[in-house]
């Protein structure tokens, strides 16, 4: 059978690909040998996601109900049930799985559910079956590097969303989105957390002033950071519930593997470069074998699900002679810590480095008036401007819904705007997203409400 | 379903093509075979047609712009679902426009660029007036920080190419223009010590110049250039020009020296048949035209265009002159259309009211012969072996010595200036 694209891995990279392809009427075929939805939506995004606004609710409900004037709920008897927690998002990842299943039959995408190997530049096989193809889309994502020979104490990422007792004492070993985000929600449920990062830092690619202000969060949290110590080290460290570091004891009844993770290759009978077990590919994805693309966590540019999507598209865009820039600059990353934290661009260091003259604008949540009404105070919107043409080059956002709110940064970045747009783009009051603009006004002379 | 539709190989070894006209718009339905675009290519104009029947979603590249083959063209909604109300609303508008645009013509002007007989084949001056004058009322897409960049670096946006979605221009095109431009400079002035930029002024080659440059070439590779000059004495047709100059005024036309000269080249063709003529060297054939076009180089701002006076030997003296009276309107106006450069058979260039006595003007290939007419001044002459002081008319004839021997380059030149210098024969004839 020939095809004019096939597609390995349905993870956020591949299925979008695999949609778009068919919109254009490229005769395509995807090949998934676990779930439909990969990483992101059956054991990452999702689920966590759906688990931390359980934690979220049951904080605020906790904490700040009798402040909102609702009465009657005793928070002796007050528990959070975590499979019930779970169940929820189960419910919700089945009905996104079968959604992204619909959508690619409804675009004439063939699911194959197999092992795919790739025999040739324009060969696969799955399932005993031999596949022609014009163009081959490796997707196949990342994996977690797990330790060997270790104690039961050890559970993968994979493993976590399941109907599982969290003990009282939890480590989670890692950085980045992942680990802070699983951190903060067993703190939040009441359990003791410990992050441990294999870095110095918490977010490698955040501006270092989020990282502070995550860190001061954490302490206010009375999370526990140790540096500079990886999965390994930490087993080392480990012996009866209780990690030895550094002359600390630290309680640990359960220890998640949210390390760094490593490339998912396929199976191949051609030879692919290598860039630090990820594959080699050039800034339109293309591997090392022409007509062979390789996008999403796989090429190691990225971990982030919608820069996965995006690398997806601009291949298919590639194949149809669409020719389009990927700039990972533009792309905003986001991480779901409560408050949440996001940022796009150019940060402080790398403006430093690059040697450009530049301003910051910042405006606080503080003087927000949704933000008040909501309960919360903590955060602000950075703005990182070029001194010159005004140009928007970084944005940062801690805020409740900073996540969503940095899809505005984005379309500024994308159009290459100024912080005359932003101060001249009119935000609908009472809006958390008021505080973009006065960033703005601040940026351009100065902030009305400071 | 969206298709997307790759500017298809139109032509052997064809590897890009510039964008004329968009003669659908986003949003507008189109029929299978529905004409999309207008491309110009290196040896054609030619107009796409749709593959698909449906609805056009997208536009990939502006006027103006270069594609290459293989590169998308238009993405066409194949049986929308995106909303059948929000189609109509679309088809209405788009009726309008379209109806507004076929009065335009510019397509007409712009069909056989490059691919003519005539020096005029390009003619684009006529045509790109209105082209160029829409797409500088139109605001260039641009994002904020090209602008600012671009009106900082004193980079005119309107000549940027942009590369971004749609043909925005993004800060990095107009990097690059910047630095094309500085580029271009230093390499084309390198022999000059301490070149400032300002010193080469930078710009595009326009489609007529374009054209222009290749029909010259054409005309000298192909023809065998050989030239004659001579004076005439024109006193009596200076007299017979004055004597009805001013009731000629009074009627609305301008008498001027040119319908004389035009009327007695024509009756000269007529006699020397090898001037009027063509040489058919793939058949072996010698063409020698029953039908006199006399083409007329027009000087313009924006280069030489060569409109021409169809049938002039039927035409009176009047007539002409009234004709070359229109030709010179239109020509300043950019109204001239294709039919108004097609099928001449020989041509007069006159400089002299600018200025100079001769020149060896280069033949209107592929035809026979070309006319330099040179200033007229009082000089003096030999009349009946007596010193006077004559009206001068000096005359530069080319001729493709391919076609016409000398001899008769000779007779031909005589016959003309005889008929000069005898205005009443004209009209004898």
């Amino acid at each position: 059978m020939k095809f004019d694209v096939i597609i390995i891995g349905s993870g956020p990279a591949g299925y979008v690909a695999a949609i778009r392809a068919g919109q254009v009427g490229l005769k395509t075929a995807i090949i998934e040998k676990g779930k439909i939805g990969g990483m992101c939506l059956n054991w990452g995004c999702i689920p966590s996601k759906a688990l931390i606004e359980s934690a979220k609710l049951f904080r605020k409900i906790s904490k700040d109900a009798a402040k909102f004037g609702i009465e009657g709920i005793d928070k002796k008897s007050l528990s959070f049930n975590y499979a019930k927690a779970v169940k929820r998002a189960d419910v919700i990842v089945t009905r996104l799985t079968s959604g992204v299943e619909f959508l690619l039959k409804k675009n004439g995408v063939e699911i194959i559910k197999g092992e795919a190997k790739i025999t040739s530049e324009n060969t696969v096989t799955v399932n005993n079956r031999n596949l022609e193809a014009g163009n081959i889309i490796i997707a196949t994502g990342s994996k977690s590097v797990k330790p060997k020979n270790a104690p039961d104490v050890v559970v993968e990422v994979n493993d976590l969303f399941t109907d599982r007792e969290i003990p009282a004492h939890v480590v989670v070993a890692g950085y980045d989105a992942v680990a802070v985000e699983l951190a903060q929600l067993f703190s939040v449920l009441g359990k003791k957390v410990t992050l441990i990062s294999p870095a110095d830092t918490l977010i490698p690619l955040a501006d270092p002033y989020l990282f502070d202000h995550l860190v001061s969060n954490f302490k206010k949290q009375k999370i526990n950071i140790v540096y500079n110590t990886t999965l390994d080290d930490a087993l080392q460290a480990y012996a009866s519930n209780s990690l030895d570091i550094n002359g600390e004891s630290i309680k640990c009844d359960l220890l998640i593997n949210a390390s760094p993770r490593q490339a998912t290759l396929p199976a191949s009978d051609v030879q692919f470069e290598l860039e630090n077990g990820f594959l080699h590919s050039d800034k339109d994805c293309q591997t090392s074998v022409s007509n062979v693309y390789a996008v999403g966590d796989v090429n190691g540019k990225s971990r982030f699900a919608h820069i996965g999507s995006a690398q997806g598209l601009h291949v298919i865009n590639k194949i149809k002679g669409v020719r389009q820039k990927l700039d990972l600059k533009k792309y905003p990353i986001n991480m779901y810590s409560i408050p949440e934290m996001a940022q796009i661009g150019y940060t402080e260091p790398e403006l430093k480095a690059d040697d450009v003259d530049y301003k910051i604008s910042e405006f606080p949540l503080s003087a927000n008036g949704k933000a008040m009404t909501e309960g919360t105070n903590e955060g602000f919107v950075r703005i990182l401007s070029d001194n010159k043409y005004g140009e928007v080059l970084g944005v940062q956002i801690v805020a409740p819904h900073a996540t969503d709110m940095i899809a505005e940064a984005s379309a500024y970045m994308q159009l290459e705007s100024t912080i005359y747009d932003v101060a001249n783009t009119v935000h609908a009051h009472p809006t958390i997203s008021e505080v973009f603009m006065e960033a703005g006004f601040e940026a351009v002379d100065k902030a009305i409400h400071k | 379903m969206k298709y997307i539709f790759n500017f298809p190989d139109i032509g052997e070894g064809l590897e890009e093509g510039t964008i004329v006209e968009w003669l659908v718009k986003k949003g507008q339905k189109v029929e299978s075979g529905d004409l999309l675009v207008t491309m110009e290519t290196d040896k054609v104009v030619a107009e796409i047609p749709s593959p698909k029947t449906g609805i056009i979603s997208s536009l990939f590249g502006k006027e103006g712009e270069t594609i290459h083959v293989g590169d998308a063209l238009v993405e066409i909604e194949i049986e929308g679902v995106a909303g059948k109300e929000a189609v109509k609303e679309v088809e209405k508008g788009s009726d309008l426009e379209a109806v507004k645009e076929e009065g335009a013509g510019v397509v007409g002007t712009l069909e056989i660029a490059g691919n003519s007989a005539v020096l005029s084949g390009s003619t684009e001056g006529i045509g790109t007036i209105e082209v160029t004058k829409e797409t500088a009322k139109k605001k260039v897409l641009a994002t904020p920080v090209a602008r600012a960049m671009a009106k900082d670096m004193g980079v005119d946006i309107n000549h940027v190419k942009g590369t971004g979605p749609a043909g925005r221009v993004t800060k990095d095109d107009v990097l690059q223009h910047a630095e094309s431009t500085t580029q271009t400079v230093s390499t084309a002035s390198s022999d000059t010590p301490n070149v400032e930029n300002k010193l080469v002024e930078v710009e595009p080659l326009s489609q007529i110049r374009k054209t222009i440059a290749k029909n010259m070439i054409r005309s000298k590779h192909n023809a065998a250039h050989m030239s004659l000059f001579d004076d005439v004495e024109i006193s009596e047709l200076d007299r017979v020009r004055k004597q009805y100059k001013v009731k000629y005024a009074g009627e609305g036309v301008k008498l001027t020296y040119l319908a004389f000269i035009v009327k007695a080249v024509t009756h000269a063709l007529k006699k020397h048949k090898a001037l009027n003529s063509e040489m058919d060297t793939e058949n072996d054939k010698m063409l020698y035209k029953k039908y006199y076009n006399i083409g007329l180089a027009v000087d313009t701002e924006k280069g030489l265009i060569v409109p021409v006076i169809r049938n002039a030997d039927r035409l009176s003296i009047r007539e002409i002159a009234m004709e070359i009276q229109t030709i010179s309107d239109k020509a300043r106006e950019g109204k001239l259309n294709m039919d108004d450069f097609k099928d001449g058979t020989f041509t007069i260039t006159s400089y002299g009211s600018i200025g100079g006595k001769y020149a060896v003007p280069v033949i209107n290939y592929p035809q026979a012969a070309i006319l330099g007419i040179g200033g007229i001044s009082k000089q003096p002459v030999v009349k009946n072996d007596q010193l006077d002081i004559g009206l001068v008319l000096p005359l530069s004839l080319t001729v493709d010595h391919r076609i016409v021997d000398g001899g008769e380059v000779s007779r031909f030149m005589n016959t003309v200036m005889s008929y000069l210098a005898n205005p009443v024969s004209l009209i004898m004839e």
